[in-house]
């Protein structure tokens, strides 16, 4: 599974979970303040599922800036 | 004999010694290789006016040119280099109430060269005791066994070390008439299932800090203790709350506290009704996304479920909120599918206080005081 599949998955799960409206994500999708209805505790989780399904910890040296879906899958090896 | 060893103790560990067995040597006491019997050694030495360094971490030895008859112990060193403290034999047995009654077999819980560990000793030294004694870092299944099979009557232990050995034990026959609870936060299930396992047992748990020492005891049955024990002098102690709701202790009468000094325990304390809950350490207080959460309030909540055996909640660093909480979780056997439960029961925590991640795994952690181990 590419890390763009594994973020499709991963967030339509958890805007399912809270109740909220789901859709199409592309790579070109932003994550906050895009059409979701996605917070900072939300993108939280989702880096933490990232992290320990791919093994990949990009984070480590510090925050690195991504808006969109794409921009966060290619942090996660895609 | 010396006033510490009462003639009628007994030592049972991988043979049984008694009293006149016991002899004293002081200097360094390697406690891995010595196991309790060095301990009780040391603490003779110390009697007798010579020193004795409990070592548990090689890493940082000690500078043995003291001479004044002291016990010095090694801190646990979770969150850096282990440190020395010195007691006198005299300060530490102050601690102990006279044996009364019939005679106990003790069990003892905590690495013999920890504080813990050597107040179970001397508890059982003096009172003419049965001490139980499993070789240092023995795992909890072993002692639940060893527990089982020499008929203890008598066990301290940290909340942690209980719900494993709860665990560990099953069915077997035990028939406990004291337990004692101490170094970390009690939920209040955790009292329950001792209270169904144990009915006949008294039960209590201590609160006791390194610097002060013991300064209250709960036998009620219920966590925390009573709220009407704030601002009141209590064992010639007053408990106050800090503004951040620390719990704070005035006037300790314990040696190297000057009179009307305050001590800051950094146990963060809500009130609840009549009662005084602990909410966790302020310095394992985790900012998420801009809001405070403590990790063992989010494991007493996770602990209130039925098929839970154990969790440890800790803080994983993260690039969006600064912290996130990840949960390990130990279950009961049988336990089946429980994670939609799980985290139906977590929706009950505020948004931040719900781990990011849930790890299921068969054991804790257990760190040489017998507690959670906490690395950030």
């Amino acid at each position: 599974m590419t890390a763009l599949a594994l973020i499709q998955t991963e967030l339509t799960q958890m805007l399912g979970d809270k109740g909220a409206a789901t859709g199409e994500i592309t790579a070109d999708t932003p994550l906050l303040n895009g059409p979701f209805d996605i917070d900072s505790l939300d993108l939280a989780t989702l880096v933490v599922t990232l992290e320990e399904k791919t093994g990949l910890t990009p984070f480590a040296g510090g925050f690195v800036l991504f808006h969109t879906a794409g921009e966060l899958a290619a942090l996660f090896g895609d | 004999m010396p006033a510490i060893l009462n003639p009628r103790f007994e030592l049972i560990g991988s043979r049984t010694l008694g009293a006149s067995a016991l002899t004293p040597k002081g200097g360094v006491v390697d406690v891995a290789k010595a196991g309790t019997r060095g301990v009780i050694g040391a603490l003779l030495a110390a009697e007798a006016g010579e020193d004795a360094w409990l070592l548990r971490d090689a890493a940082s030895p000690p500078d043995a040119s003291a001479g004044d008859g002291r016990v010095w112990l090694q801190t646990s060193g979770t969150t850096g280099k282990p440190k020395w403290a010195g007691y006198s034999v005299a300060h530490l047995a102050a601690r102990i109430a006279a044996g009364k009654g019939e005679r106990a077999r003790w069990l003892l819980t905590y690495n013999p060269g920890a504080f813990a560990g050597v107040q179970v000793i001397l508890s059982a030294m003096m009172g003419g005791h049965v001490l139980v004694a499993p070789a240092p870092g023995a795992p909890v299944s072993e002692m639940a066994r060893i527990a089982a099979s020499t008929g203890v009557t008598h066990v301290s232990g940290t909340p942690t070390f209980w719900r494993a050995f709860l665990m560990a034990l099953g069915d077997a026959p035990l028939s406990l008439r004291s337990i004692t609870l101490g170094g970390e936060a009690v939920d209040q299930p955790l009292l329950d299932s001792l209270k169904h396992r144990f009915p006949q047992a008294a039960l209590r748990h201590i609160y006791a800090t390194t610097e002060v020492g013991t300064v209250f005891s709960v036998s009620d049955g219920r966590a925390g203790f009573p709220r009407d024990w704030l601002y009141q002098p209590l064992n010639g102690l007053k408990l106050t709350l800090s503004a951040d709701d620390t719990l704070r202790v005035e006037n300790p009468k314990a040696s190297g506290m000057a009179q009307n000094q305050v001590w800051d325990t950094g146990d963060v304390v809500e009130l609840s009704g009549d009662r005084v809950l602990f909410k966790g350490r302020m310095d394992a207080m985790v900012n998420v996304g801009g809001v405070k959460v403590f990790p063992e309030t989010v494991e007493a909540h996770l602990l209130a479920l039925p098929f839970v055996q154990d969790v440890r909640v800790t803080p994983k660093p993260n690039p969006i909120t600064g912290h996130v909480l990840t949960a390990d979780i130990v279950l009961k056997p049988f336990s089946g599918e429980v994670e939609p439960k799980i985290k139906a029961h977590l929706a009950e925590l505020p948004r931040a206080a719900r781990p990011a991640s849930l790890r299921f795994v068969d054991t804790l952690d257990i760190g040489a005081t017998g507690k959670k181990l906490r690395a950030v």
